[in-house]
């Protein structure tokens, strides 16, 4: 029983760690909590719904589509509003993502309806030992830790990828050594929403879709990389893997409802008693 | 013109105590609504417009001056009136509660803390089904008292305001707006900043509590999604923003025109009007950060008092 809560809590973790990272790398560069990250994540799972829905197109394969379009869309987004907002304090750029995370919301329902759509391609389950494991997830964890991984390979080991860790680090510094912040600030808004994206897409498999999906990806990615501590990647990696067994585990005693508060209440607590993260990472 | 603004004032107040002789049944339930912003806006500037600590979960105090407020009715059979003042008591105690760990959070922290724990409480009210009734909501004796209700609503929007008057003009408001330009600054000065904006929150908690209690009243049922939504914290945040936060008379103007436009425009276009108001959060935020007062302050050179 507990070694198929822990392999299930690692399974959903991964993909809250690689959405997270998305959220986290926005946060990180500019100091901008992006309360729109979930809707954007909502965007992702409906192109994904409309290419399978439309053109037959394997959902997995979507991930091609869905990831560079939302990376289109985050980088508008930057342009027109958030970069106007970036050395705002705080109430701006939480009040300015929450307006664009309603009019997408808003903007889905017109579009799409509030309909629940679902993509009906894998069911059924692996099944190892005493131990089984919905296919869908199974998969969804393994592209989750491949782009995650290509996601850090990036911040590692390209000179891009070192530009951006630098904007996060100190601004000023990374201005005076010749690295274009607004065009970092772009790229980090364009990159969050492509991995969040791909969070949609992948989950576009296990759940029903609708407009108002998004909204608790938002807070678990704010759970996580404050978990994880704000400004810190690898954090941000721990930090999902953290929530997706804690989530899994306190299913067992707790009922769903309840359940549901399990992510706000740790929140809460981690914000208390170590503001930092677990990690260390930076307090503001 | 300044000598004209007091007049002008006693004739609005007299005009609105007199209301409810002529007014239709409509009019008095919108006023009694303009009402409960206007002292919601006014609870929110309080702290967050003057210390700038941002509450993104200011509704809490709603939701738990609601429910304190229907208990006491629907349980014990308390008088509405004394019950919504207690809703405005358990408001009070939620907000030291929460306020000596939470306000010790800066920055975004402090806002996550505070949207977390309106979801935690949400949730917990959902959960402690024998008291609240749980996920299926409280009803209350049906009652009309929308007259009643009227006059208490707006005796304390026209509190928390002068409140908001006496607090401005104070030298506790001037530490406040010391601690919102310069946390640390204030701190070498000798502010002791966490005291300072315990007491403004627990301050701009009241009325909230009390409001929550009357609007309990007021619908005759309550349940977790009506009286915690995020979106009636986002709904005061604009309203300030859109007067001008940080002033007395911004929260009560950007009530007064949100809400109207609200009800007045909004109406019409039912499958539009979330879309609208996304787009006039981002355009507040973008075009007018100080809202009409603070541009109206900073063009005219009026005193920070108005």
């Amino acid at each position: 029983m507990l070694g198929q809560v822990v392999i299930s809590g690692l399974l959903a973790g991964a993909l809250y760690s690689m959405v997270a990272l998305g959220l986290g790398l926005i946060f990180g560069v500019m100091r901008v909590l992006n309360v729109s990250h979930g809707p954007l994540l909502m965007l992702g799972a409906y192109t994904t719904f409309w290419l399978f829905h439309w053109l037959g197109l394997n959902p997995y394969l979507s991930l091609v589509v869905s990831m560079p379009v939302l990376f289109v869309v985050g980088m508008v987004l930057q342009r027109l509003f958030v970069s106007r907002v970036v050395d705002a304090p705080e109430l701006s750029t939480l009040l300015l993502t929450f307006g664009i995370s309603i009019a997408l919301v808003n903007l889905a329902q017109l579009a799409f309806t509030a309909d629940l759509r679902s993509v009906e391609y894998l069911t059924g389950s692996f099944v190892l030992g005493p131990f089984a494991f919905s296919k869908s997830r199974v998969i969804a964890c393994a592209f989750a830790i491949v782009i995650t991984a290509a996601a850090f390979l990036f911040l590692k080991a390209t000179r891009l990828g070192k530009a951006i860790r630098a904007v996060s680090q100190s601004r000023e510094v990374a201005q005076v050594c010749g690295i274009d912040v607004g065009r970092i600030h772009l790229l980090a808004f364009g990159i969050g929403s492509a991995l969040a994206a791909a969070g949609g897409t992948l989950v576009a498999v296990m759940v029903a879709i609708q407009p108002e999906m998004g909204q608790v990806y938002t807070f678990k990615s704010f759970l996580v990389i404050v978990l994880g501590g704000a400004g810190n990647y690898p954090g941000a990696l721990l930090g999902g893997l953290l929530l997706g067994l804690i989530e899994q585990i306190s299913s067992l005693f707790l009922t769903t409802q309840v359940n549901e508060a399990v992510a706000y209440v740790l929140l809460v607590l981690v914000l208390l008693v170590r503001p930092t993260g677990l990690l260390r990472g930076r307090a503001s | 013109m300044r000598h004209l603004f007091l007049p002008f004032l006693v004739v609005v107040l007299v005009v609105l105590a007199l209301y409810p002789i002529a007014g239709t049944g409509y009019g008095v339930r919108f006023m009694l609504q303009l009402f409960m912003w206007i002292a919601l806006a006014q609870s929110w500037n309080l702290i967050s417009g003057l210390t700038g600590y941002v509450s993104f979960g200011h509704i809490a105090f709603f939701g738990m001056g609601a429910y304190t407020a229907g208990i006491l009715i629907a349980k014990l059979g308390w008088p509405w009136l004394l019950a919504s003042l207690a809703g405005g008591l358990g408001a009070v105690v939620l907000a030291l509660v929460i306020g000596f760990p939470c306000l010790r959070l800066k920055g975004p922290y402090f806002a996550i803390a505070m949207l977390g724990l309106n979801e935690v409480l949400r949730v917990a009210v959902s959960y402690f089904e024998r008291l609240t009734g749980g996920g299926s909501g409280l009803s209350l004796p049906a009652l009309y008292a929308s007259v009643p209700i009227y006059y208490a609503m707006g005796l304390t929007a026209v509190a928390v305001t002068g409140l908001a008057y006496v607090i401005v003009t104070s030298r506790f408001g001037l530490r406040l707006m010391t601690i919102r330009e310069d946390e640390v600054a204030a701190e070498s000065m000798g502010i002791d900043t966490f005291r300072y904006k315990l007491y403004a929150f627990l301050l701009s908690a009241v009325a909230p509590g009390i409001v929550g209690g009357l609007a309990a009243r007021d619908q005759s049922y309550i349940e977790p999604i009506s009286v915690f939504p995020l979106i009636m914290t986002i709904t005061m945040i604009v309203m300030v923003l859109f007067g001008g936060k940080g002033t007395i008379w911004g929260p009560v103007l950007g009530a007064v025109l949100l809400f109207t436009l609200q009800e007045m425009i909004w109406a019409r276009f039912i499958y539009l009007h979330q879309l609208l108001f996304g787009a006039i959060i981002i355009t507040v935020v973008l075009l007018m950060p100080r809202g009409i007062l603070g541009v109206l302050q900073q063009k005219y050179n009026l005193p920070r008092t108005i």
